[in-house]
């Protein structure tokens, strides 16, 4: 056997990689020879100390917001990342618009405008009119589903007073299919009321599957209304 | 099924039976991966999202020890699994190749390009904080013992980020993540020879690198 085979091997056996006859080959190559035999135990010592300083932990992170940035590239969106680190040059030059941009500002202020008597008045935003009647419709349906994601969304682990969550299939049935047919319509007039049936097509199917059998499935339905903020955003939606 | 709209094979079933017996009525954790893979295929997130969760640890420990920093690491993870998603109607487990194996192929490469890119846009390895911000080995509660692993750490990083981007990962891999030579094989779309000649060269970049520490009393085998 030549040395850089060897070299090759003792890596190879230190993984577990090695065959018996290639183990004995090996070995016999280094109880002859002395430079192997060094090579042999100073690999040995940098595994010790790979093994040594290398963090057994890897860290925790958010998985529901990396689930959302995933959800998010799934539908075409660019997905969130984090912002990028800045160098030292691109904030001296942040830092110098910044301080450009004050000083004009006092200028202007200062000399170029001239105090206005009025305060200026704000002209209100104007709320486009809902693109057709399908608007009623959708209110409507958040206004079926709010008393079912109240119940979840009040729902106290190991209450004593017995309230126990029922919803009837039928009406979920029809709910489901609702929302499906909702954001069909709405998908490509109103992308934020197709998110929200794209969130409520989530609780209505987590309600579906796992209904009232399991004991954790209420919490976990409250808890997924209250991540996706999705009552508040059906109060803002339906007066829209 | 509508055009445009996809819906999901459980509710079709729901939409249409009165007591669904059938296995794919139920999404959620016991339901068995093949039935997830098979649903998500349909387009349906819930099921997506249950396949998310049984693989994301794994993807994201591979992903950090690759490079070594947790925001890099949470872009591959979000990289790979929005890869994963739109090439799911690829994945045919009938080729013989699991989807834990399969996803991991995605998440290589996806970390072998995300190292790639970071290093156009910046060549130093890790900044000093970001190595005084790992995690502690078990023994830092001895403060000359911690400062010199601290030391022994960053020369490990450095090494590490002078490798080219492939031996990177094939020791990553085979070092930190236990995976076998064939293993890596089958990740990197390699022959075996050549995962061994990537390890080989990888171990004698840190052999270099380390070789003073080693030699210095304190780690004797």
């Amino acid at each position: 056997m030549k040395c850089k085979e060897a070299k090759n091997l003792i890596i190879l056996e230190l993984y577990g990689e090695l065959e018996e006859s290639e183990k004995a080959r090996l070995h016999s190559h280094l109880e002859q020879c002395r430079d192997c035999s060094g090579e042999s135990a100073l690999t040995k010592k940098v595994f010790a100390v790979l093994d040594e300083v290398e963090p057994a932990a890897v860290p925790s992170t958010d998985w529901d917001r990396t689930w959302d940035r995933v959800q998010a590239g799934i539908a075409g969106l660019p997905a969130r990342r984090r912002p990028e680190r800045a160098s030292g040059w691109r904030w001296a030059f942040a830092g110098t618009g910044l301080v450009l941009v004050l000083v004009a500002g006092i200028f202007i202020g200062r000399y170029a405008l001239s105090p206005s008597p009025e305060p200026i008045a704000v002209s209100a935003a104007v709320v486009a009119p809902a693109p057709n009647g399908i608007r009623p419709a959708f209110a409507a349906h958040l206004e079926d589903l709010k008393p079912i994601l109240l119940d979840y969304a009040h729902y106290v682990p190991g209450e004593k007073s017995g309230r126990k969550i029922s919803v009837d299939e039928e009406v979920l049935r029809g709910l489901i299919l609702q929302n499906i047919l909702l954001k069909r319509k709405l998908v490509e007039k109103d992308p934020a009321a197709a998110d929200l049936l794209d969130d409520l097509d989530l609780i209505l199917k987590e309600i579906t599957n796992r209904g009232t059998q399991n004991s954790q499935a209420p919490a976990r339905i409250r808890d997924l209304i209250e991540q996706r903020g999705v009552l508040f955003k059906m109060e803002i939606m339906k007066n829209l | 099924m509508g055009t445009g709209c996809v819906v999901p094979l459980y509710l079709i079933k729901l939409l249409s039976t009165k007591a669904p017996a059938d296995p794919f009525f139920c999404i959620d954790t016991t339901m068995d991966e093949q039935a997830c893979i098979r649903l998500a295929q349909e387009g349906d997130r819930a099921a997506f999202r249950v396949i998310f969760d049984g693989h994301r640890q794994r993807v994201f420990s591979l992903a950090y020890r690759y490079l070594r920093n947790q925001a890099d690491a949470e872009d591959v993870l979000q990289d790979t699994f929005i890869k994963a998603y739109h090439a799911l109607s690829l994945y045919r487990p009938d080729k013989g190749l699991n989807f834990s194996a399969w996803l991991t192929k995605i998440c290589v490469n996806a970390s072998i390009d995300a190292l790639r890119k970071n290093r156009g846009k910046n060549l130093q390895p890790l900044e000093p904080e970001e190595v005084a911000n790992m995690p502690a080995p078990s023994h830092s509660s001895d403060p000359e013992i911690s400062t010199r692993n601290k030391e022994i750490r960053e020369h490990v990083d450095r090494a590490l980020s002078n490798l080219p981007p492939r031996q990177r990962m094939v020791f990553t891999l085979r070092h930190y993540q236990d995976f076998s030579i064939r293993e890596i094989a089958e990740s990197l779309d390699s022959t075996e020879g050549s995962v061994k000649k990537h390890l080989f060269r990888a171990v004698e970049s840190l052999k270099k690198r380390l070789r003073r520490f080693v030699t210095e009393d304190g780690y004797e085998v």
